[in-house]
């Protein structure tokens, strides 16, 4: 029964798009609003169609009803709701069920959005969407369709991947991602319905940005707690590998940042209009790419938990949308005539905004070449090798350097000219204190030179960033005798976006700070105890109580229990364990991890010998963990301010 | 209104071999034998013993098959050939291979760990700034060198060796 109903909706859904592409078309081409107004309503069908489709799955799964495959395949009668509820993203055909409606939200929101403004831009940005939709929908509908019947009706189902149920985090991390992924399109589809229509003004790019922030906020917080969920759960004590996995969802997420920031110019001064377009198209593709890499199996990851039969045809649509952009950008960018260079010098705003864009681009390359390296050798010389973390560390640490140079540096720049002597006077005191942060540091022994420039130039970047946010809230005090909080909230409230965006570069600066030196001074020690052995790691005693073994339905787990002290403080038991799943064959550690806001003692257990009564354990100590998580909520808190829909914005005139 | 070739061309030139590359990793199995350098005579080196601080060269292992095995501990795949080695190691070396890991791009602390946890059966040279590996012309981890009696390469294998395969090369050369 859900089978079916699962089925038409999404078929309903599909040709829906299917349509609505073409009217989508014929509306901004021949400028008929009737076409255009028929359009929003299948973009509207389409939408509801997969949200709908999605909520099935979701009801066929908590009523058990196996004779739907997808339930088959990932459901079970024994898991919690929780469990059962997020099992929709667990595997493959489910997930790409969540896409569909995600997307199909886009497509509503998109038609909301854009309703009663720029009608030929709105138009051609629909048309686009849906013929992306048309994509999904067939996916679901055809060569990975959940909804397939299945009989004779099985009494139960396994339950999903068991890696996706031993953490509360691994329920926000995959949506998080692919609201990020998904969301791309509506970029995408605006920047080629700009270049479509052949003009691009201030206000559709405002409306882009908007959209824009919005799937740019959730990759962040995707990356983040992908990190989080990495550190809390794989053992190996670090929060990011350059795993090609986590490449994908960085490479868009570069491209993206490169983006809201060239925005910024193109709405002020009409420039980099075809540059800034580009970053929007690249975004997407990335994002494709990103999809691609997590469900082909061509690339060696452990977020790989699927081969399908879908990558060949994910590949086939990535190449056409490739195709799609670069064709559609060589023919339409000569349409968008840029304001005429007003020379602004390279050390204005503006030029800032291009050093910005030329090292984000820089790293994006750096990232995707390090990603696809191992496939090209292997596709040349068929040998597969690995190029690793400190190819990604060497090649990244200086671009992410001068970017954290530049945080400090731009917004102290005026627009539209070059002022040294203004710039200069303006950036004394901050510099100052970054050249006083580093002698701090030396003056405390500190000798490595990546972590010393990392607290200079954050020092720097940062006071920059304070002062930006307090300058104005002091005139303003100054001028109307309000008090300072006062004033900076009323600030605030009128520069929103500004506000917000210099919150996510505090943001970005304690992650800064926090990921080098939580790895440049982690101490890492391997210990064998046998038991009732006390050893004592970098301040930390460490008692060796016994281990046993724990059963669980799904699991079973090697727990070791250790009393921790430190400096004679009783720190309590601690229980780091090996899962053996039923369905694989290497155990999967769960460590312990103490968190602390200074350091975090983090412990993995890697052995157990049952018969000499020993347990070795991988001992870390990391200074500073904990504020990576606080930088990205940080990041995430700025992105709401300011993207943060506002409430009254007058209108565009029409047909602009 | 005509095409922009410069963007046409830009464009396709930078994603083309893309989408080719992606393509070609369909079906792909991850063994692979390659033998360019194949018949040269090995570059000399130096290097220290992880460890134990005492220095190894190429020349005084004359007269004895020499397999050389480059690796890191961030490499996924050179912990899927480590027991492949060991075992190697374990019936080849008492007959008189020597076997030497060279630790590429990579902490020796980090090796020692590694090693204490995966098991250790042969002597890893430490090679600061990649000297030999770029004499090697390694371009990533795991390679495997085998140097026969005279010096010479007589077999290269890039990605994780198997203990067949280095049997199969081992055994003609004894």
């Amino acid at each position: 029964m859900i089978s079916l109903l699962g089925r038409a909706v999404v078929l309903v859904a599909l040709a829906a798009c299917g349509v609505g592409t073409v009217t989508g078309v014929v509306a901004a081409v021949r400028r008929s609003d009737e076409a255009l107004v028929f359009t929003q309503r299948m973009a509207y069908v389409f939408g509801l169609g997969m949200i709908l489709a999605a909520l099935l799955m979701e009801y066929a799964l908590f009523a058990r009803d196996f004779s739907v495959s997808y339930v088959a395949e990932v459901g079970s009668r024994s898991t919690p709701a929780w469990v059962t509820a997020v099992s929709l993203w667990s595997s493959l055909d489910g997930s790409i069920l969540l896409w569909g409606a995600v997307l199909g939200a886009c497509a509503i929101g998109l038609v909301e959005t854009t309703r009663g403004r720029y009608p030929r831009h709105t138009a051609w940005s629909l048309a686009v969407l849906l013929g992306v939709g048309v994509f999904f929908s067939f996916l679901v509908a055809g060569v990975a369709n959940p909804f397939s019947p299945v009989s004779p009706v099985p009494d139960d189902g396994p339950g999903p991947n068991p890696l996706l149920q031993n953490h509360i985090l691994m329920v926000i991390h995959p949506p998080m991602l692919y609201l990020g992924y998904v969301g791309m399109t509506v970029p995408f589809a605006m920047g080629s319905a700009a270049l479509l229509a052949g003009s691009l003004d201030a206000a559709w790019v405002r409306l882009l940005r908007r959209w824009m922030l919005l799937p740019w906020g959730f990759l962040t917080a995707g990356i983040v707690l992908g990190g989080w969920w990495s550190y809390e759960v794989l053992g190996w004590g670090g929060w990011w590998a350059w795993d090609p996995v986590e490449n994908a969802s960085f490479m868009p997420w570069l491209t993206a940042t490169a983006f809201v920031h060239s925005a910024i110019v193109m709405e002020r001064k009409e420039q980099l209009k075809g540059w800034t377009l580009s970053l929007v198209l690249a975004s997407f593709l990335l994002t494709l790419l990103g999809t691609f890499m997590t469900r082909s199996g061509v690339f060696n990851s452990v977020h790989s938990f699927t081969q399908s039969p879908i990558g060949p045809v994910f590949l086939g649509f990535l190449a056409f949308a490739t195709l799609f952009s670069v064709v559609l950008m060589a023919a339409r960018v000569d349409a968008l005539l840029p304001a005429a260079d007003d020379g602004a010098g390279p050390s204005s705003r503006e030029g800032a905004f291009v050093l910005n864009n030329a090292l984000f681009t820089a790293f994006t390359f750096t990232v995707l070449v390090g990603t696809v390296y191992p496939l090209l050798n292997e596709a040349l010389t068929d040998t597969q090798i690995s190029v690793g973390a400190p190819y990604f560390d060497k090649l990244t640490a200086p671009i992410g350097a001068a970017i954290v140079f530049l945080m400090g540096v731009g917004p102290a720049l005026p627009w539209g000219r070059s002022a040294p002597a203004e710039s200069l006077r303006r950036l004394a005191l901050p510099a100052g204190l970054g050249v006083a942060t580093v002698a701090a540091g030396l003056a405390f022994g500190l000798r490595d030179p990546w972590p010393l420039a990392t607290y200079g130039l954050c020092a720097f970047a940062f006071v920059v960033t304070v002062q930006q946010l307090v300058d104005p809230a002091r005139a303003r005090a100054a001028a109307r005798g309000e008090p300072l909080g006062q004033a900076l909230w009323r600030v605030a409230v009128q520069a929103r976006r500004r506000y917000g965006g210099y919150v996510v570069h505090i943001g970005v600066l304690v992650i800064a700070v926090a990921h080098v030196t939580a790895t440049a001074y982690q101490q890492k020690h391997a210990v064998t105890f046998t038991q009732g052995q006390a050893a004592t790691v970098d301040g930390y005693t460490l008692t060796y109580l016994g281990s046993e073994w724990q059963e669980q339905p799904h699991r079973r787990s090697m727990v070791a229990r250790f009393q921790v002290q430190s400096d004679g403080e009783e720190l309590g038991v601690v229980e780091p364990r090996l899962n053996h799943y039923k369905s694989m064959g290497t155990p999967i550690g769960t460590p312990e991890v103490r968190t602390g806001l200074d350091e975090d003692l983090y412990l993995s257990l890697v052995n157990v010998d049952p018969v000499a009564g020993t347990a070795s354990l991988e001992v870390l100590v990391q200074p500073l963990v904990w504020w990576l998580w606080f930088g990205g909520a940080l990041m995430a808190l700025g992105t709401v301010v300011a993207g943060w829909p506002s409430r009254a914005r007058p209108a565009a005139p029409k047909g602009a | 209104m005509g095409l922009n070739w410069k963007v046409l061309l830009g464009g396709l030139a930078l994603t083309a071999p893309l989408v080719a590359v992606l393509a070609s990793g369909f079906g792909n199995s991850p063994q692979g034998v390659s033998n360019n350098l194949g018949g040269r005579p090995a570059p000399v080196f130096q290097m220290e013993v992880l460890g134990s601080g005492e220095r190894v060269d190429l020349a005084s292992l004359r007269g004895r098959v020499t397999v050389l095995n480059f690796w890191a501990t961030w490499c996924q795949p050179c912990k899927i050939e480590h027991p492949h080695l060991l075992r190697a190691a374990s019936s080849y070396g008492p007959r008189g291979v020597a076997f030497y890991g060279v630790l590429y791009s990579d902490d020796p602390a980090n090796a020692a760990r590694f090693l204490e946890r995966e098991g250790h059966a042969f002597p890893v040279l430490h090679d600061p700034a990649q000297r030999v590996a770029i004499d090697y012309g390694v371009t990533g981890v795991p390679e495997t060198f085998v140097i026969d009696k005279a010096g010479t390469i007589v077999y290269k294998h890039a990605g994780p060796i198997d203990l067949g395969t280095l049997s199969a090369v081992l055994e003609p050369l004894l």
